[in-house]
């Protein structure tokens, strides 16, 4: 009996059964009407005082950007022995935030978490947008960007080859390959929304934009067979790959012989804390768009109390984490890896070592409470404390540890720079900017697939789930 | 409808059930090939519609053993074979290393196999000639209902007969579709060539670029560096006859500033005459060449009376003698660059400017000593 049939029929208990996945009434053509219209119509007052905002921190970032290209990377704070700084840190914090919109799409599709697809497409689209923000800050590390292309190994003049021992140039295919697939992904689940849009939209401008992006689908039976095979196939490789993105990029750190990077527990802590602050963001931005885009009905508060779990249990690994890297040191009697962490906990920068501890692991236990969970302003003081104590745990791991490391006559404090700050702030300004004309031009929930799981979308004597 | 010939009838229906209810009915007909059009994939259509499975887990599959077999082969032949260097204490050969991009490399290759092989391959998108794009049941397909068209396949297609089974079928609409217009240039078929040449025309500019690097010498590479021909001084080379690395100056050969004096003997040198002016600077020079060289053994007024005089064996010459007196300046010089008895050379130590400065300086020293009144009355006048 399928579980459809068995709903009706009341033959499972109401404890049992998967709360509604909408609220009210919600047909495939309202659901069209709701979300799909948004491009037709002039957005509100306060997207455009949001673009304003976020096109302002973008201009300033991207000015504090070319003055670090034209002038050299000097202008920053970054001095021996602290090489990498802001530059690597923001690298990574944009690079977990992604990690949540991969998760969210591949992982939970594979488990047939049903309740993703009302936010997969945002997700999704969160991910390619911070992975653009994270590939900023090698690319202008490198100190000539516009010799970047060097990176990758191509036949050349000067004889020489890329070495693929390593791990910056894993890093540089991990984040690329990372790149390439989101947006194959994200491109994918977009082009029947977009043959949506084109059959609705009155404007010629945007029907001939919408007809070349939906490459002229039209929902043929035998194209939906390709397509959802190939839907699943990329679910499984983005699966492996977002799993292997985060611990590259771990290996860059692990791989050297710094006490406080060499360590076994990194590439796992990685990709925790990766998902960790993804799910943050991603609960920031769907409480924005949930009240400013009426989506009430579509991403319920069900949803957020799910994310919400989903950041409780990651904050519970990262306190695992944390308590792992204490005993490292102690059990190791390793007095270098030894000092570097009470160098955490009590040294200049001790602040921030228990900034991170606390934004990570105290404050998220908040979300025990199912009240928290379900409350904006708790949900969105998590969220926020998350993404500040991530991008901090970040700062520590790669600040901390090398401002003091094997040789005390090279020990340093590392003070930033107002350009180091800048051009983290165009960093946020390109990610909100891209969020928000994303948010005006492309459907922001998945139609097509949240058509699929309304009731009554599949014929009653195949059950929906039968697979 | 259109006036060229009828290619497909399409009949839509309100509900999956009606669609799926609909297409065993329609199929027994054989009336020409179905096809479904839907807002959104329904499950066990394609077993309805008796399709076989897609072909594109294979593809995938060995797209991602092909994307692994070339990540490792890449890289190894790169880190081993053609441009070998140790990192890390590890040997060239080592391959761990690799993995990380040998995955990436294959989740890329099968991504690419799954998303375009899809979309161009199986697919045919982008395609925007098809009749069902312009009908005007498409506004409702992406929509909320459910299309079951019946094609043509090939000659002997009937129009109406397709029209009257969708009908009682259930079909709530009727359209007949013309032709598809294959007209628009942008393709699949289109895509696949244009990006074919492309990666083609990268292959062969990659491969051009190699050769050229490595097999022609005009363009020599870096790697090349511990290539350097040249002759080694000090050491034997083949490259002469004679097998010295190093070349004798040619006969003949005169250093910088060590022009020949011309003359062969002291006699002969007193034709040399003093190209300096007697003035202050060069009195000055020649006073501290003189202090430094010649005080120890002619004495701090020339007169053969130094501090040395006990413990050197030798008599030096006292230069305020009558016979110096008269030598000209050049046979001064001559003793200085040549050595006179016990006195060596000074020619590897003074530069010919100097040797005559302090022929200069000899000079002052021998008139300061025999000083007339003339000389008394020159310098009150001063």
């Amino acid at each position: 009996m399928s579980s459809d049939a068995a709903i009706r029929t009341g033959a499972i208990p109401e404890r049992l059964l998967e709360p509604p996945l909408t609220e009210g009434v919600v047909t495939p053509g309202s659901l069209d009407d709701q979300v799909l219209a948004f491009p037709d119509r002039r957005p509100p007052k306060q997207w455009y005082i949001g673009l304003a905002i976020t096109l302002t921190a973008l201009v300033i970032g991207f000015g504090f950007i070319g003055y670090t290209i034209a002038t050299g990377i000097g202008v920053w704070g970054n001095n021996s022995p602290v090489f990498w700084a802001f530059d690597i840190i923001n690298f990574v914090f944009w690079v977990g935030i992604g990690h949540a919109g991969t998760l969210i799409s591949a992982i939970l599709f594979l488990f047939r978490k049903r309740w993703r697809n009302a936010i997969a497409r945002f997700a999704e689209a969160m991910t390619i947008f911070a992975v653009m923000c994270a590939g900023i800050f090698p690319l202008i590390h490198v100190g000539r960007p516009w010799l970047a292309f060097w990176l990758f190994p191509y036949p050349n003049q000067r004889g020489v080859w890329t070495n693929f021992r390593s791990p910056l140039l894993w890093d540089v295919f991990a984040v690329s390959t990372y790149f390439s697939v989101s947006l194959m992904f994200w491109f994918l689940g977009l082009v029947p929304d977009i043959a949506s849009m084109r059959d609705r939209t009155t404007s010629k401008v945007r029907k001939t934009i919408y007809t070349v992006l939906s490459l002229g689908w039209r929902g043929a039976a035998s194209h939906w067979q390709h397509y959802e095979k190939a839907y699943l196939l990329l679910a499984g490789l983005a699966t492996g790959l977002v799993l292997s993105v985060h611990s590259v990029v771990s290996f860059d750190f692990a791989t050297s012989v710094v006490p406080g990077w060499h360590m076994t527990i990194f590439p796992p802590y990685f990709v925790a804390g990766a998902i960790f602050a993804g799910f943050s963001m991603v609960v920031i931005v769907l409480v924005v768009v949930r009240e400013t885009m009426q989506l009430k009905n579509l991403i319920t508060i069900r949803h957020l109390d799910v994310m919400n779990k989903v950041i409780l249990g990651m904050s519970c690994l990262m306190g695992y984490s944390y308590i792992m890297e204490g005993f490292t040191a102690w059990y190791s009697m390793n007095e270098y890896l030894h000092h570097t962490f009470m160098n955490i906990i009590s040294g200049t920068y001790g602040w921030a070592g228990w900034l991170t501890i606390s934004c990570n692991i105290f404050i998220p236990q908040l979300l025990w409470f199912k009240k928290c969970r379900t409350s904006y302003f708790w949900m969105i003081f998590v969220a926020l404390a998350v993404t500040v104590g991530m991008w901090f745990e970040r700062f520590v791991i790669i600040v901390i540890s090398l401002h003091q490391d094997y040789l005390p006559s090279a020990w340093r404090i590392y003070k930033p720079t107002m350009v180091d700050f800048g051009v983290l702030l165009g960093s946020f300004g390109l990610f909100f900017t891209l969020v928000l004309l994303f948010a005006r031009v492309l459907p922001v929930i998945a139609t097509t697939e949240v058509k699929a799981i309304l009731p009554g979308a599949q014929p009653s004597h195949h059950g929906d789930d039968h697979e | 409808m259109s006036s060229g010939k009828s290619f497909a009838v399409l009949g839509l229906f309100d509900t999956p059930d009606a669609l799926m209810g609909a297409i065993p009915q329609v199929g027994a007909k054989k009336l020409g090939a179905l096809e479904a059009y839907t807002p959104y994939p329904l499950h066990g259509i394609d077993d309805a519609l008796e399709r076989r499975r897609s072909p594109l887990g294979g593809m995938v599959l060995v797209m991602g053993i092909l994307g692994a077999i070339t990540a490792f082969g890449f890289e190894y032949w790169i880190s081993a074979i053609d441009y070998p260097i140790v990192t890390g204490g590890k040997a060239p050969s080592s391959w761990e290393a690799f993995v990380p991009i040998m995955f990436e490399v294959t989740v890329l290759f099968a991504t690419f196999t799954a998303g375009l092989g899809m979309l161009l391959l199986l697919n045919k998108l982008p395609f925007f000639g098809h009749p069902v794009l312009s009908s005007d049941a498409i506004k409702a397909i992406t929509r909320d209902r459910f299309a079951l068209a019946i094609e043509s396949e090939g000659e002997g297609f009937d129009a109406e007969a397709a029209k009257a089974a969708l009908l009682a079928a259930g079909a709530t609409q009727i359209e007949v579709l013309p032709e598809p217009d294959r007209g628009p240039f942008l393709t699949s078929d289109y895509i696949l060539r244009v990006a074919g040449g492309i990666f083609a025309a990268c292959v062969v500019a990659g491969l051009a670029m190699y050769g050229a690097v490595k097999l022609f010498p005009v363009l020599p590479p870096m790697s090349h560096m511990e290539d350097q021909p040249r002759l080694n001084a000090q050491k034997a080379d083949p490259f002469f006859k004679d097998g010295f690395g190093m070349r004798m100056p040619v006969a003949g050969t005169v250093a910088r500033g060590y022009l020949p004096l011309g003359v062969a003997s002291q006699d002969e040198a007193a034709s040399l005459v003093n190209p300096l002016p007697s003035s202050p600077q060069v009195l000055a020079a020649g006073k501290k060449i003189f202090h430094n060289r010649c005080e120890l053994c002619h004495g701090a007024l020339g007169n053969g009376v130094p501090t040395l005089t006990a413990a050197y064996g030798a008599k030096p010459a006292n230069l305020q003698a009558q016979q110096f007196r008269d030598y000209p300046d050049g046979k001064i010089f001559w003793a200085i660059t040549m050595g006179k008895n016990a006195m060596p050379s000074h020619a590897a130590d003074l530069t010919e400017t100097q040797r005559w400065e302090v022929v200069h300086y000899v000079r002052a020293l021998q008139r300061a000593q025999n000083a007339t009144d003339e000389d008394v009355k020159e310098a009150g006048t001063r």
